[in-house]
């Protein structure tokens, strides 16, 4: 019997993705199809679909026993705030084993590597890190979480998609609303890594991760599988538009002092200090006091026994560089300057690879980028937005 | 009667709490007797927010006697069953729209209320607000001229806060969109230009029977002649939000989002004017809801018909079930995935 033939619940489906999961299912002959709904005004989109709709939240398990049924399939695409991410997930993941599901797709992200994630992240392989930023870190945990689900016999398959676009998607009402009010800047001339995904395609690998049993305890990137900057999204975009505004560039440089200078008299001040305890000069003087040698010794030797990869973030953490986001006005005379999340998340070089999730999935982006945003630029012009 | 009309209000949902029960508080010759709800606890809720020592029961039968009139406000399919059981208890009523699902249903609704010689009333507040009189006396003036069309977009994503969350079940709700800020506008409509002779309908229901956008093209004959227009109704989508009447000489724009207001626009020297209409020097209350308990407790008093009686809900149902019966499946070709990759790859 086909997957599709077996009840299948889905979380998060009053969002941008979960919706999209509803209607393929209802598409491909899905016929009982159970979403749970947090918010029912949220519920008008899928509300159309011959689907059953469970009221529940992800934090009370005894309303996602109801909502799951006698579901064999969870979609889980549920989110909830900041620790809530977890939790909700481990629900669910307890009342999905304790039912003996065959098959949790857990819908993670690729910003489990930070919204500014480094080279050499490209590939699912690489380990994951604290980045500081509560969303990124609560979807890491909820990995580790489903993980752990997984060693004891639930077979859960991870999808990281990265930038997800397509009809409904807040990345086009919104930037399309920013680029009316003029708030948009190419970062660094708009060469930063958008990894795309178009609604479709990352569809397309939430069935095949069901369909397919080598998944099983897999992570995947899932992206359109092309090199797609900010500069062509936002491009894309722009060209909707008439009359086409002007998009000023700005480069990482001047975001970076901008807020810089906005730290204000303490935190300045701070920032000041810790350049002054770190810097080589300090030191110099420092280790001309015999305890203070024997102290600060003992304290690299230490330092040097730990790996270089913990050696690099500890680092970066002294010197104030890691991914902690701070949100603050976007604004400096009149000219649009980006916060710092939009900074990070456009101005990173980071391509993910879903070369895995080719060779293991079968995974081929059906609707490239190109097509994907005449699709969506067709979706905006019926909803108004154009 | 006594001298304070006794009222029952059966349903104590979101639109009662927000709107029927604080219109009968305010109205000095209304007396809320009972709060009535399946869900008693729910009932309590709203007893206890207005401190009233009123009956709460789960059955209009648990309060006969003790009301001369009701509001019904309970989910959709229960109004006509409902309206019809108040009406043979002796009780006048005012139900919230749709009043039923049928206009079969709609007509028994009737039906109850002549035999027994009692007010219905239906609940369509918006007929109420000073742009339903203010366009009826532009079109009577003539201000547009002779009339060509009219196209009126509302929506906005959803937001109510329904209490029993009938609005997603067809068996409760009876459609989407069309069946629940349509009738409105549909309403509306009716009474402006007359009865529509032909319509085309699409929707988006992928087979729930609960579409969340519409579009209808409906063609009125009526005492302003021939004419047609066209309606977009949404639950996902911020559309315009006016509707816009145009005529040989002007047009007439009247938004959503201040219902108290006409706005004419025509050429003056040929230059592009407007004027903007309001009524002044009324001594009625501002809100719909209040003006529409003002009628429903006039027409008990005067043994009147009110304003919007049930026999013009049954002619309202009746183009509803048109739209519905004729509808199409509204074009949505993005959602077509297969269909989008098989046209890409020829």
């Amino acid at each position: 019997m086909s997957w599709l033939q077996k009840p299948i619940l889905v979380t998060g489906a009053t969002g941008f993705i979960g919706g999209r999961i509803c209607e393929r299912l209802v598409l491909a002959g899905a016929t009982q199809i159970r979403a749970l709904v947090h918010t029912v005004q949220h519920a008008p989109r899928i509300a159309r679909l011959p689907i059953t709709l469970c009221p529940g939240d992800l934090l009370n398990r005894e309303s996602l026993r109801q909502a799951l049924g006698n579901a064999r399939v969870v979609i889980h695409c549920g989110l909830g705030q900041a620790s809530g991410i977890v939790r909700g997930t481990q629900n669910l993941l307890e009342v999905t084993a304790d039912a003996g599901a065959e098959r949790f797709i857990h819908m993670s992200t690729a910003a489990v590597y930070g919204e500014k994630p480094s080279l050499g992240c490209e590939t699912e392989d690489a380990p994951l890190h604290r980045t500081g930023d509560s969303y990124c870190d609560n979807k890491a945990r909820a990995e580790r979480v489903v993980g752990r689900f997984v060693r004891r016999g639930l077979p859960a398959v991870i999808l990281r998609p990265s930038i997800v676009y397509g009809p409904y998607s807040f990345w086009s009402t919104r930037l399309l609303k920013a680029l009316q009010e003029r708030h948009v800047a190419l970062i660094d001339g708009g060469k930063g890594a958008c990894n795309t995904t178009y609604v479709d395609n990352l569809v397309d690998a939430v069935f095949l991760a069901i369909e397919n049993q080598r998944a099983v305890g897999e992570s995947f990137f899932v992206t359109d599988g092309e090199e797609i900057t900010w500069g062509d999204f936002v491009r894309s975009h722009i060209d909707m538009l008439n009359p086409q505004p002007t998009v000023p560039s700005i480069s990482s440089e001047e975001v970076i002092t901008h807020y810089g200078q906005q730290l204000g008299l303490w935190a300045s001040s701070f920032r000041e200090a810790r350049r002054v305890l770190l810097s080589v000069e300090f030191r110099k003087m420092l280790v001309q006091i015999p305890a203070c040698e024997r102290v600060l010794s003992a304290i690299w030797s230490r330092f040097q026994a730990i790996d270089q990869e913990k050696q690099q973030r500890f680092k970066a953490k002294l010197r104030g560089t890691s991914s902690t986001i701070v949100l603050l006005a976007p604004s400096e005379n009149g000219r649009y300057i980006p916060d710092l999340t939009t900074w990070a998340t456009e101005s990173h070089a980071v391509f993910f690879r879903i070369d895995k999730a080719r060779q293991v999935l079968g995974y081929t982006p059906r609707i490239p980028f190109a097509r994907g945003i005449k699709l969506v630029e067709q979706w905006l012009r019926f909803a108004n937005y154009l | 009667m006594p001298d304070r009309i006794r009222l029952g209000i059966l349903g104590c949902g979101a639109i009662t709490q927000n709107a029927h029960l604080p219109a009968a508080l305010r109205h000095p010759c209304v007396k809320v007797t009972a709060l009535v709800d399946a869900d008693l606890n729910r009932a309590r809720l709203l007893q206890r927010s207005i401190g009233s020592s009123c009956e709460v029961a789960p059955r209009l039968s648990d309060v006969l006697g003790k009301v001369d009139a009701a509001i019904i406000a309970m989910p959709n399919h229960l109004h006509a069953s409902a309206t019809i059981d108040a009406l043979k208890a002796g009780v006048h009523v005012l139900c919230e729209k749709p009043l039923a699902l049928t206009t079969s249903d709609a007509r028994a609704c009737c039906e109850a209320a002549s035999a027994k010689g009692l007010v219905l009333a239906v609940g369509m507040n918006r007929r109420f607000e000073d742009r339903q009189v203010l366009l009826q006396r532009v079109l009577e003036e003539d201000l547009l001229g002779s009339l060509a069309g009219y196209d009126w977009e509302c929506g906005s994503p959803w937001e109510w806060e329904t209490a029993s969350g009938f609005y997603f079940s067809r068996a409760q709700a009876g459609g989407g969109v069309l069946m629940d800020a349509g009738v409105h506008l549909l309403d509306s409509l009716l009474d402006w230009f007359g009865p529509v002779n032909q319509v085309d309908s699409q929707h988006d229901d992928w087979g729930s029977g609960i579409e969340a956008n519409a579009l209808l093209k409906l063609h009125h004959s009526g005492r302003f002649g021939e004419l047609t227009g066209s309606v977009r109704l949404s639950r996902t989508y911020n559309l315009r939000n006016s509707l816009i009447v145009s005529g040989s000489a002007a047009r007439a724009v009247l938004p959503e989002a201040d219902r108290s207001l006409v706005t004419v626009h025509r050429l003056l020297g040929g230059h592009e004017a407007s004027m903007t209409l309001r009524l002044t020097g009324s001594n009625s209350p501002h809100d719909s809801f209040s003006r529409q308990m003002s009628d429903f407790v006039e027409s008990i008093q005067n043994h009147g018909q009110a304003t919007v009686d049930g026999w013009q809900a049954v002619r309202l149902i009746d183009l509803v079930e048109r739209c519905y019966a004729q509808a199409r499946r509204l074009s949505e070709p993005w959602a077509e995935v297969d269909k989008v990759c098989h046209e890409a790859s020829t």
